[in-house]
Parts: structure tokens; C-alpha cells; sequence
């Protein structure tokens, strides 16, 4: 695609996440790490390269200190290159002190300017958030053969989630005719995954005359199906939104099963190697005489000499002798020590943990206190770089915060869906 | 100038050795894989890196392409900057010469042009063939104490094994560290020595120009151990030995880089990829790409190195795998060495087997006798072949590249070499 017959990417990242808790307390949900070597971000990156595009700017607000290292040239996703490239938008003073983006159609407004610089027939609108493939190549031809000014990527969903999206009516065409953003009382299970392409002149058109409107869902979609060519894009593989401690789970071990409908490597997602700072030649995993592995996806520089069942493990885990990992998910660099047990946890990175400890047992039932909202299956979450003593217990629905130091277990048994 | 590398390193890579003949049908020894990720350049590579030498030649002519490959922008070693680089030099033609490198030492010789570019204080040439950890360094820093013309790298080696190599006298000059050599011999058939060359030599540019230049004068022969060492000695020339007391990993014939490669494995293993700082070119194959390792329910890993990309729902003992391996449910891979995207088909068991890349075995397949390791040598079949379901193959067998399916009709015996 050469001259103006192109399009052009923006990528939201800037999103809290925050139901995430922990896992989002040093970075933004893109940049959570997923699936033993990736980041959530991988999959829309990877998506956009497979599609041919190759112009992107990534609208970053929340800590972005860690999805910037991770995006670094953008060489990973072949970004690079005379008409390639990865641009960080991030918020910038203008006529008032600082512009924080206020919504997703305020964010696109505020970079106008990267928009008219590199021209463009349709704008690509996604998000950085969600676990899924798609052939946007494929999406922006639908788009032109139906003269569509804006197309949306939209799938079914269950009725009792359908509160959590944008949703369409639509006739026999695709066109749709009647939008609600997160309606209480379901009229439709055709949900939008917040993936637009718009007209880019249609786009400046549409944001230049509604000035107040911040958010897609809520102002400039219905807007533009009240007046205009709006089409729905219907997708029905695999797609998760992972914005919750129960999802991200779920997803991480939907990895394990075959027929999940997931899989990065058939996907052809991409990950940049080198942005955890450690470069990333790691030797192979090693698995000592005496190591029991089960159904788990296990990461180069991992050295297993214990028992690793149904868990995800990035790379770097090491797992000592007479240490158990079942159900969880373990990110880079963690140590587990001998004879501890681990079950259901979530472990951000560089987690130390002592000898015969027990991580994640007791009562799954009792939701953890402080965030009811956010743990409730039996799920606990260590934060990044806690370090955890020899024998200490860990119930379930428990939030370890990160940083902390062994010195900071007053007592070595915290009870089910306490916060540390 | 402080950023100008005082020191240029010239990596001889462009060896092929017969005994490796099926892994070095198609590559040159330096780029053969090794231990699951990398290949047996990255030991010099990383070495040189960790010791700051990062003006690297590579002299290769033997089937370059993927050494080439493998060495991509020298990035993966930071040997990309100002001053920080690795070029491949390749035989060339020219206005006075043109001909292949007619050995070790007349590969540098056709590339004098590119150290009189460089002028250096010091030449380190060393062979890309072997696994060790060294900082070439403290080498360097007791060449120049000693105001050396040449010191050479040695090793002891057994008495029984030294006919094998170049072997040193050393005097007792500095000890533990080193000394004058005495005497030079290349691979005498009655060695009075053990102490053998590991083929690393620093070199003044000067006195390395000079007998470089009387050995293309006058010698029909042009190697460094067997000339250009015996030259200096007979010229009186100021030449030490550099004694080395670690690990170092030779690979000249199957069972030795069938042992070189076990060495990664046990609970104290003589090869530490971490600690040794080995890095490799992600690049190369798109190994960076592959996603995690991943286990399924049948399986049984011991005592092995495995790297992302490969699927184990088998039995893997004492092995290693590189990725893309496959293990069918109910196969048994043990003592071997699996290169870049083998399968393994259900219910078929190998033991002792070193495999290059993309050979496929079928089901309820035979390679390799059980019984001791030790008493049985390694297999070791080339690549993109198709062994078939149910075909029986003894150990020490040699299966060439690329073979027809029908190869395999009847078994194949202990021994047997099969092209």
C-alpha cells in the first residue's frame, strides 16, 4: 500500500486496569506480563504487523515506564524501518498546564497533529488490553467494499456480561442501527471490542465538530450511527478481556488446554525479549533428576527441581527441590524454595520465597477483604519483588503488596483474603 | 585515543573436520549447535566480549552461510558501535592474489591489509571451535609483561590423548601461571609434554606480519601449529605459554561433542551457561520467537536442558533439546543431543543419539542400543531425513543427510554408516 491509500494505528494504552490490583501497581495493563513470555500488548502489536500495518502510535497515560521499555524501537514487531515506525503519544501540556487524557476520543483529539502527519485513508482504532487474533487487513477491506465511515469490530457475548460493552442492533447488512454503551437490561448480545476504523477525514470531521465528546462508546459512536455509514465487523474466535484477576487467570491457563482456541505461537505473536532489562539470551530450562512437570508451559532459564503442575512459568522461575507449583501463574525470575507450596497464586516478578512455605491454601470462599471486587475464586497475588520467609503461610484470596521485606511478617500465617 | 580498541581478535571459524562429517556437511564447525540454544562460536564470541575485545575478525571460508547468519550485525555480542565491530573476511580475489585460504595461517595472511588498517598493539587469534571460559585479558596482560613475541594458551591434557594436539615444554618462568616455551611440537606421535595448545595466540602485529610473510615465501604448508609455531621456535623468538586450568570442551569427533554436550547436565555440571555469560543471536532461526516450553500430561523430563518452542509429551532423560522438538506421547529420548525442530514419534525410543536439525522418526522406532552409556558410542543421523515408524538403528551408526526413505528398510547395525 503505498502514497495515501493507507492506515494509520492508534493504539490505547493508557488504561489503569486497576481491577488488576498488584499486577498493575508498577505499570499499565498492556504491559502486564501474559503467558510466560509475552506482554497483553503483544497480541494488538502482533496483530497490527501481521495485518501489513506499519505506521502505530501508542497512546500511553498510567505508568508507561514499562510498556516504553517494552516497545523500545519497535524492532520486534518490525516496526522499523523508512515507512515503519512506533510512536509514544503520551499526554502533553498545551493551552492548559497539563492535558490528561480525559477518554478515549479525548486522547485521539489530543494527537490531531500525529494523525495529519501521516496521512492516512482509515485510522485504526484499538485497544492494548485484550488476548486475541485478528486480520485487520481483512477488516479495513470489509470497511471499503461497504463505503462504511466507521466499521467496528464486534462479537457475542454472554447475556449477562453484555453490561460491560458497548453494544449494536444491526440489520441483515452488518449496518448498525442502534447503539447502547453497558445498557442494564440486554437487548442484544453483539457486544464492540473497542476496535474502530474510521474514515481519517470522516474521523477529524466527526471529533473537530463534537467537541465535548470524550469517549468512543459513549459520544462519537452513537453520533456517527444516528447520521452515517456504521458497520459492524463480526469476529468469533478467541478473545478475552482480561482486566480481572479471575480473567487473566482463566486466560494464562487456557494456554494449557488444546482445544482453548489460544495459541501464540499459530497466532505469530511477537514479544520484545529484551525489555525485562536482563537480556534475554537465557540458556534452555533445566530440569533436575528428581523434577515432576505436568501440563505447563515453561520458559528458557527456568531450573525445575520440584514439581510444577497446571502453571504457566515465565522464564527465570526457579523451582527447588521438594517444591510444589500447581494452578499458578509465576512471573520472571521468582525462586521458590524447598519444600514450598504453591497453589492458584499469580507471582509478579523477582519474588523470593523461603523454605517450606505454604502459598494459597485454606477457604477459597472468603473474598479478600479489602478489594471483595477483586478476589473471590481463590486467587492471591504476590507483588513484585516480595520477599516472603521460611515457613510462612499464605491463605487464599491474599494480597501480598510488592516490596515487601521479610522483616515485615509480623506473623508467619496470613488468613484468607487478607492484605499484606 | 581511550575508545580505540588496542586489541584486534581474528577468530579462525572456517574449520570442517572429518569426523564431524554429517554435522559439517553444510556448516562450518564454529556454527555447529551446541547445548540448546546456542552454537559453539558463542564460547570465543562471549569470551571476547566478556574480556572487552570487541574489534572481532571472523575468518571463514568453509560453507559460510550460516555462520553469516548466525553472526548477524554483531549486535547480540554488542559488537556494534564506534569502535566495536565483528567482520566476516572471506576469501577474496584481488590485483596480486586470488585463491582460497590455504590454511589457518594464510587466512590471516590474505587479511593483512585489514590488520596494518587497524594497527594494533596486540593480535589474539584463536579458533571458534571449542567451549571454554576465559578471559583472554589476563592472557593479554601477560603477553605484555613479558614483552612476548607470541604466547600461546595451553592446557594439560592426558599423556595418552596428547599426540592429538600441539604440545608445549614450558619452563618454569612464572610458575603456575606460565613460562618461556622450550620446545613446540605439533601432534608428535611420542609426546614428552601434556601441556597442548588450545590454539589462542597473542601475537605482536609486527613479529605475526613478519613470519606470516616468510611462511608464504618460502613454506607449502601454512598453518599455525604446524609452521608458523615451529618457525618462531627455530627463530628464537620470545614465546610463552599462558597456562589455563579450567574447563575446556573439544568437539573433534561425535562422542566428544556428544560429551562436551552431557557436561551441561548433573547436579554440578562442568559447563555453566549463566555463569560463563554466554549470549547467542536470538536472531538466528528466530529463536526469540518461539513461545514457552510446553509440557503435557504424559510427561517425564530428568536431568535435561530444554528450550522454548519444544512440545514434551514423552520421556525425557539426561537430554538435550533444541527448539521446535517434538516428543510424542510415549516416546523415550535419553543421552541425547536433539538439534533445531526433530520429532519424535509416538511409542519410538532413542538413546544416544545426536540428531541435526528437522529429522522426523516415525512411531514405535528403535535408535540406539539400551544398556550402558559408556559402552556404547553415539549415533548420529543428519539431517532433514524421515526415519520411519518401526525402523531399527544400532548406536554408533552414521545416517548422512537427507537420505531416501528406503534406506531404512532393514535395520541398520551397530557401526554402519549409511549415505
Amino acid at each position: 500500500m503505498m502514497g495515501v491509500n493507507k492506515t494509520l494505528v492508534l493504539l490505547l494504552a493508557g488504561g489503569v486496569g486497576s481491577r488488576l490490583n498488584v499486577l498493575v501497581q508498577t505499570r499499565a495493563k498492556p504491559a502486564v506480563p501474559f503467558g510466560g513470555l509475552y506482554r497483553i500488548i503483544d497480541f494488538s502489536l502482533s496483530n497490527v504487523m501481521n495485518s501489513g500495518l506499519t505506521r502505530v502510535g501508542v497512546l500511553t497515560q498510567y505508568k508507561p515506564m514499562s510498556l516504553m521499555k517494552h516497545l523500545g524501537t519497535g524492532a520486534a514487531w518490525d516496526f522499523t524501518g523508512r515507512t515503519r515506525g512506533v510512536t509514544v503519544l503520551p499526554p502533553k501540556t498545551g493551552f492548559k498546564d497539563s492535558d490528561w487524557y480525559k477518554g478515549t476520543a479525548d486522547a485521539v483529539r489530543q494527537n490531531i497533529d500525529f494523525i495529519k502527519a501521516y496521512p492516512s485513508k482509515e485510522v485504526l482504532i484499538l485497544s492494548g488490553d485484550h488476548i486475541y487474533q485478528m486480520d485487520f487487513d481483512h477488516m479495513i477491506g470489509v470497511h471499503r467494499r461497504k463505503k462504511a465511515d466507521v466499521t467496528i469490530g464486534m462479537m457475542v457475548v454472554p447475556l449477562e456480561d453484555i453490561h460491560q460493552f458497548g453494544t449494536g442492533i444491526t440489520d441483515k447488512n452488518d449496518r448498525i442501527i442502534e447503539w447502547e454503551e453497558k445498557p442494564k437490561i440486554a437487548r442484544t448480545n453483539l457486544a464492540s471490542m473497542g476496535i474502530y476504523v474510521f474514515d481519517t477525514e470522516y474521523l477529524l470531521k466527526l471529533l473537530e465538530e463534537n467537541r465535548e465528546a470524550v469517549d468512543f462508546g459513549m459520544h462519537i459512536i452513537p453520533t456517527a450511527i444516528s447520521r452515517d455509514n456504521v458497520f459492524a465487523y463480526p469476529f468469533d474466535s478467541y478473545w478475552r478481556d482480561v482486566g480481572t484477576v479471575q480473567a487473566y487467570w482463566q486466560a494464562n491457563m487456557d494456554l494449557l488446554r488444546e482445544d482453548s482456541g489460544i495459541s501464540p505461537e499459530l497466532w505469530v505473536i511477537r514479544s520484545n525479549a529484551e525489555s525485562g532489562g536482563e537480556m534475554a539470551d537465557r540458556c534452555p530450562a533445566k530440569f533436575a533428576s528428581g523434577a515432576v512437570v505436568k501440563n505447563s508451559l515453561v520458559s528458557a532459564g527456568c531450573i525445575i527441581e520440584g514439581e510444577v503442575v497446571n502453571s504457566v512459568l515465565s522464564p527465570g522461575v526457579v523451582v527447588a527441590a521438594g517444591a510444589v507449583v500447581r494452578d499458578s501463574v509465576v512471573f520472571d525470575d521468582c525462586h521458590i524454595g524447598q519444600g514450598t507450596t504453591v497453589d492458584l497464586t499469580i507471582m509478579d516478578k523477582q519474588v523470593a520465597i523461603g523454605r517450606n512455605a505454604k502459598i494459597g491454601f485454606g477457604d477459597k470462599t472468603v473474598a479478600n477483604e479489602k478489594y471483595p471486587s477483586h478476589l473471590y475464586t481463590g486467587i492471591s497475588l504476590i507483588g513484585k519483588k516480595s520477599i516472603l520467609p521460611d515457613d510462612v503461610e499464605i491463605g487464599r484470596n491474599c494480597i501480598i503488596s510488592p516490596l515487601q521485606a521479610a522483616e515485615n511478617f509480623d506473623s508467619l500465617h496470613i488468613p484468607d483474603g487478607m492484605t499484606l | 585515543m581511550k575508545l580505540k580498541p588496542k586489541v584486534l581478535a581474528m577468530v579462525l571459524a572456517g574449520g570442517r573436520v572429518d569426523e564431524l562429517n554429517v554435522l559439517t556437511y553444510y556448516r562450518p564447525k564454529s556454527a555447529v549447535p551446541f547445548g540448546g540454544f546456542a552454537r559453539v562460536i558463542d564460547f570465543p564470541l562471549s569470551n571476547l566480549m566478556q574480556s572487552g575485545l570487541d574489534r572481532v575478525a571472523i575468518l571463514s571460508q568453509f560453507r559460510s552461510f550460516s555462520l553469516i547468519n548466525h553472526i548477524g550485525s554483531g549486535a547480540a555480542w554488542d559488537m556494534i558501535g564506534r569502535y566495536r565491530g565483528i567482520s566476516i573476511l572471506p576469501p577474496s580475489t584481488g590485483h596480486s592474489s586470488s585463491s582460497w585460504y590455504r590454511g589457518s595461517a594464510d587466512s590471516v595472511y590474505q587479511n593483512i591489509d585489514f590488520i596494518k588498517y587497524h594497527a594494533p598493539e596486540v593480535v589474539i587469534i584463536l579458533s571458534g571451535d571449542h567451549v571454554y571460559n576465559m578471559k583472554y585479558q589476563e592472557m593479554i596482560q601477560y603477553h605484555r609483561d613479558k614483552d612476548a613475541d607470541l604466547t600461546i594458551a595451553c592446557l594439560e591434557v592426558p599423556m595418552e590423548k596428547a599426540h592429538r594436539f600441539g604440545v608445549a615444554s614450558i619452563d618454569d618462568e612464572d610458575g603456575r601461571t606460565g613460562g618461556r616455551l622450550t620446545q613446540y611440537r605439533e601432534k608428535p606421535s611420542n609426546p614428552n609434554s601434556n601441556w597442548a595448545s588450545m590454539t589462542i595466540f597473542c601475537f605482536k602485529p609486527e613479529v605475526l606480519l613478519q613470519v606470516l610473510e616468510a611462511n608464504n615465501r618460502e613454506d607449502n604448508s601454512f598453518e599455525f601449529g604446524r609452521d608458523i609455531l615451529p618457525r618462531l621456535m627455530t627463530e628464537q623468538r620470545k614465546v610463552y605459554g599462558y597456562k589455563f586450568y579450567d574447563y575446556w570442551g573439544y568437539t573433534r569427533t561425535i562422542e566428544e561433542f556428544w560429551q562436551t554436550n552431557m557436561d551441561l547436565l548433573g547436579s554440578d555440571p562442568k559447563i555453566d551457561f549463566k555463569q560463563w555469560g554466554i549470549r547467542t543471536n536470538l536472531e538466528h532461526r528466530g529463536i526469540r520467537d518461539f513461545q514457552p516450553l510446553k509440557i503435557g500430561n504424559h510427561a517425564q523430563v530428568q536431568d535435561s536442558l530444554i528450550y522454548n518452542g519444544c512440545v514434551v509429551d514423552g520421556s525425557v532423560e539426561r537430554s538435550i533439546l533444541f527448539p521446535g522438538v517434538y516428543v510424542k506421547k510415549g516416546a523415550v529420548v535419553r543421552n541425547s543431543v536433539l538439534f533445531f525442530n526433530n520429532v519424535i514419534g509416538e511409542n519410538t525410543v532413542i538413546d544416544k543419539v545426536v540428531s541435526d536439525v528437522n529429522t522426523v522418526f516415525g512411531e514405535q522406532a528403535r535408535v540406539g542400543e539400551a544398556g550402558t552409556v559408556s559402552e556404547r558410542r553415539a549415533t548420529v543421523v543428519g539431517w532433514n531425513n524421515h526415519v520411519p515408524g518401526g525402523a531399527v538403528i544400532g548406536s554408533d551408526c552414521t545416517i548422512y543427510p537427507e537420505l531416501s526413505p528406503e534406506k531404512f528398510n532393514h535395520e541398520i547395525h551397530n557401526g554402519e554408516i549409511i549415505r
